[in-house]
């Protein structure tokens, strides 16, 4: 039955993305087109709820564990919300083949670079705007303990959210990759915080569009509540494992799913 | 590093989370398995038709009965509407605790999130 292999797909996707900090977009949007042939406006307004959905329903928990860093967050999304609009608006305009291929090069370098790093590197300085905002936190670490971070190179950070937030609005993805390198590789926040935080912004990124393309007509009712209900389901059952899986498995998982996106981006942009 | 009221409040919007999760799942999986019993064309067909504005296939506000597709459409509005909701709640949790420059960056992205439901009319 379609539908039922629609949900599971969904469920893995919603666990996946919840796992990493991902919508599940990324998953959600290839076996739409390619597995059921969905219109790709159609998959791309699917693919929006169901990061609405996997957000919300990670989100719920990292916030009880207190991975998520709530004040980062919000700082944060002032940018991708205003990219995200943005994408919306522009992607009539803009060819899409090209961001393709330059996103998904890209995200081929992080992964390498992503596989390069052994530890996680902590921030040894915090941000004059971090202190200015208080966004030094803490978080439960691997071993039950407490562990307190830092934040850098914020400015930097909230840029890459802005163009995280253009992709979103024009691809239909969360851009939780994005936010998740940036705050990993740039901020230098704990991989773990990294993923729940992206998980708690992609949500309102992917709001700032799939509100627009819900109100014009473009969400198909029969897609987009299966889909929404298998990310619901996967993403609850994620977000219990990554409290308890140690931050190198994560890691790693994130490098393998960095890889295979990257790939996809790239063929997807050579083909058009 | 988090005060108590700050781990209360993230508490709060947990719990909110999870409740407006459990509604929204509630409506989609009622309206879709009525769907299933009534019988669903192939997906690629459905998505090829020419979209339909939210307004005029969704007439609950008129008192029309539109089916179960319906109940979809509340558990989506139910969906979309949390982070919407969220961001909301923060807002005016900041503006009492005199947080003001994240009470603004809140503000803001309540702003733009409400402009892009009005986009959805617009275009």
């Amino acid at each position: 039955m379609p539908e039922l292999i629609l949900l599971l797909s969904s469920a893995a996707a919603g666990f996946l993305g919840s796992l990493l900090g991902l919508g599940g977009g990324i998953i959600v949007i290839p076996v739409l087109t390619l597995g059921f042939h969905v219109d790709i406006r159609a998959a791309i307004a699917a693919s929006l709820i169901s990061i609405v959905a996997t957000s919300s329903g990670a989100a719920a928990g990292f916030l009880k564990d207190r991975l998520t860093n709530v004040r980062l967050a919000i700082f944060l999304e002032v940018a991708t919300v205003v990219g995200a609009v943005v994408g919306f608006l522009i992607a009539g305009w803009v060819r899409a083949s090209w961001l393709f291929l330059l996103f998904g090069f890209f995200l081929l370098f992080s992964a390498v670079m992503m596989l390069r790093r052994r530890e996680e590197t902590k921030a040894t300085k915090n941000h004059p705007w971090s202190e200015r905002l208080k966004f030094a936190s803490s978080y439960p670490g691997d071993r039950g303990d407490t562990v307190a971070y830092l934040v850098e190179k914020v400015p930097f950070g909230w840029v890459v959210m802005l163009v995280a937030g253009v992709l979103s609005g024009l691809l239909g993805i969360g851009s939780g990759i994005f936010k998740v390198l940036a705050m990993d590789g740039a901020m230098k926040l704990p991989l773990k915080v990294s993923s729940a935080t992206s998980n708690f912004m992609i949500g309102v990124t992917a709001t700032a569009s799939a509100a627009a393309h819900f109100v014009h007509g473009n969400v198909v009712p029969e897609i987009a509540a299966p889909v929404a209900l298998g990310i619901i389901a996967g993403s609850w059952i994620g977000a219990r494992f990554m409290v308890k899986m140690p931050t190198i498995w994560i890691r790693r998982i994130f490098v393998v799913v960095l890889a295979i996106v990257s790939v996809q981006m790239i063929m997807k942009g050579w083909g058009s | 590093m988090r005060n108590e009221s700050e781990i209360g409040f993230e508490l709060r919007i947990s719990k909110f989370l999870r409740a407006g999760v459990v509604l929204s799942a509630i409506f989609l999986a009622a309206g879709w398995l009525l769907e299933l019993r009534a019988g669903i064309r192939p997906l690629g067909e459905l998505s090829q038709a020419e979209p339909v504005a939210l307004l005029e296939r969704w007439r609950w506000w008129q008192g029309v009965w539109g089916g179960p597709v319906d109940l979809i459409y509340f558990g989506l509005l139910v969906l979309i509407s949390l982070p919407l909701l969220r961001v909301l709640m923060t807002f005016v949790l900041l503006l009492k605790q005199k947080d003001n420059l994240l009470a603004v960056a809140a503000g803001f992205v309540l702003s733009v999130l409400i402009f892009s439901f009005v986009l959805g009319f617009e275009l």
